[in-house]
């Protein structure tokens, strides 16, 4: 596709302007690129990690789901349940962000709530119990993880996207109509010479004629 | 005829704009690793005036790899330099521990070469793996 010339006036000054201007973009796109390029590093591997999160968070909750079934079977619904009013607690999340090229991403951190037993009676419960409670805290952790790379993957979805565009504009339409509109100026400028040549020439042998 | 000057506004405009961007997330001053450690929130605020959290997990493990005077020497968030080479970056190191955290982290021996350790862009890839939250971006606008 012939690329569209932009419009100034066919000065030397236009030319070193338009020069400048066309370092300038290049120095942009650059920034652009390397931007880029860290942004998709960063989301492949948010994307592996998330792969990664949400299988251990669907295996998490299966073991979880089959340790609290046999702690029922042992105790009786009614005896795990009075027990486990129990240990009702706040988890308590951290949440803050972080930077990563640019893009604000959230950053989550599940905090123990600082006491050292969960809250039922060990007499009464068994191991069976600390297991499923054990793999319960697993799934919540495991929830909290998957929260803050799926947002992390959409932010940096959004911002790559953004990114190409400007990317895309640049190196197919701002540079190569800058580096299109220096050349036809530069094939102006050396036409102009030329005809000036000529005219001296005929000049010269007008006034040898005398 | 157009006047040339808003065109040449707006890709100064778009430079001046992405380096912010993509600098935004620069401490304004970096923490040690024993600071962060004892602080209940540990975090640091960038240059746009937003805070940038540490994963405690991330704080342990790295103190884990060092030594106490270690832990006071390492500053936070390391900084990993973006430069004329698109494949590959640099991290900067202010003292030897950094090199130590790499070394130990990409299972190699590194030598840093005027106060930056070159490395690759698959092994970036790996150290941000590890080191999430401890680690920073910074950009340098260059020549083409």
């Amino acid at each position: 596709m012939p690329q569209q010339l932009i419009k100034v006036r066919p000065t030397k000054i236009e030319l070193v302007k338009l020069k400048r201007r066309l370092k300038l973009a290049q120095r942009v796109q650059k920034i652009v690129k390397d931007r880029l390029s860290i942004l998709t590093m960063e989301f492949l591997q948010t994307a592996r990690d998330t792969v990664e999160a949400k299988r251990k968070l669907v295996d998490a909750f299966a073991e979880a789901y089959k340790a609290l079934s046999i702690a029922t079977g042992y105790h009786g619904y009614i005896a795990l349940e009075k027990e486990l009013i129990a240990t009702e607690a706040d988890p308590k999340v951290v949440a803050g962000s972080r930077n990563i090229a640019g893009v604000r991403i959230p950053s989550f951190e599940l905090r123990g709530n600082g006491k050292p037993l969960r809250g039922y009676n060990l007499v009464d419960t068994s191991s069976w119990l600390d297991h499923a409670a054990q793999l319960a805290e697993e799934c919540l952790e495991a929830t909290i993880e998957i929260a803050e790379l799926q947002r992390s993957l959409e932010l940096l979805g959004m911002e790559i996207k953004r990114t190409k565009r400007i990317t895309n504009a640049l190196e197919y339409m701002i540079i190569p109509g800058l580096q299109a509109t220096i050349k036809y100026l530069d094939m102006k400028f050396e036409e102009r010479d030329r005809e000036e040549k000529g005219r001296l020439k005929r000049v010269k042998v007008l006034v040898a004629r005398g | 005829m157009p006047n040339s000057s808003p065109y040449e506004k707006m890709l100064q405009e778009c430079l001046r704009g992405e380096l912010r961007v993509v600098n935004a997330g620069l401490p304004r001053s970096q923490k040690r690793l024993s600071a962060l450690l004892l602080e209940e929130y540990p975090h640091v605020i960038c240059s746009d005036g937003s805070t940038h959290f540490f994963k405690r997990r991330e704080l342990e493990y790295l103190a884990s790899m060092m030594n106490s005077d270690e832990q006071e020497a390492l500053l936070l968030p390391m900084l990993i330099e973006l430069g004329a080479n698109q494949a590959e970056a640099a991290m900067i190191c202010q003292t030897d521990v950094e090199e130590k955290v790499i070394s130990t982290i990409l299972k190699m021996p590194l030598t840093p070469e005027k106060g930056r350790i070159t490395i690759y862009k698959p092994q970036l890839a790996l150290l941000r793996k590890k080191l999430k939250t401890t680690t920073q971006y910074v950009f340098f606008p260059q020549n083409p």
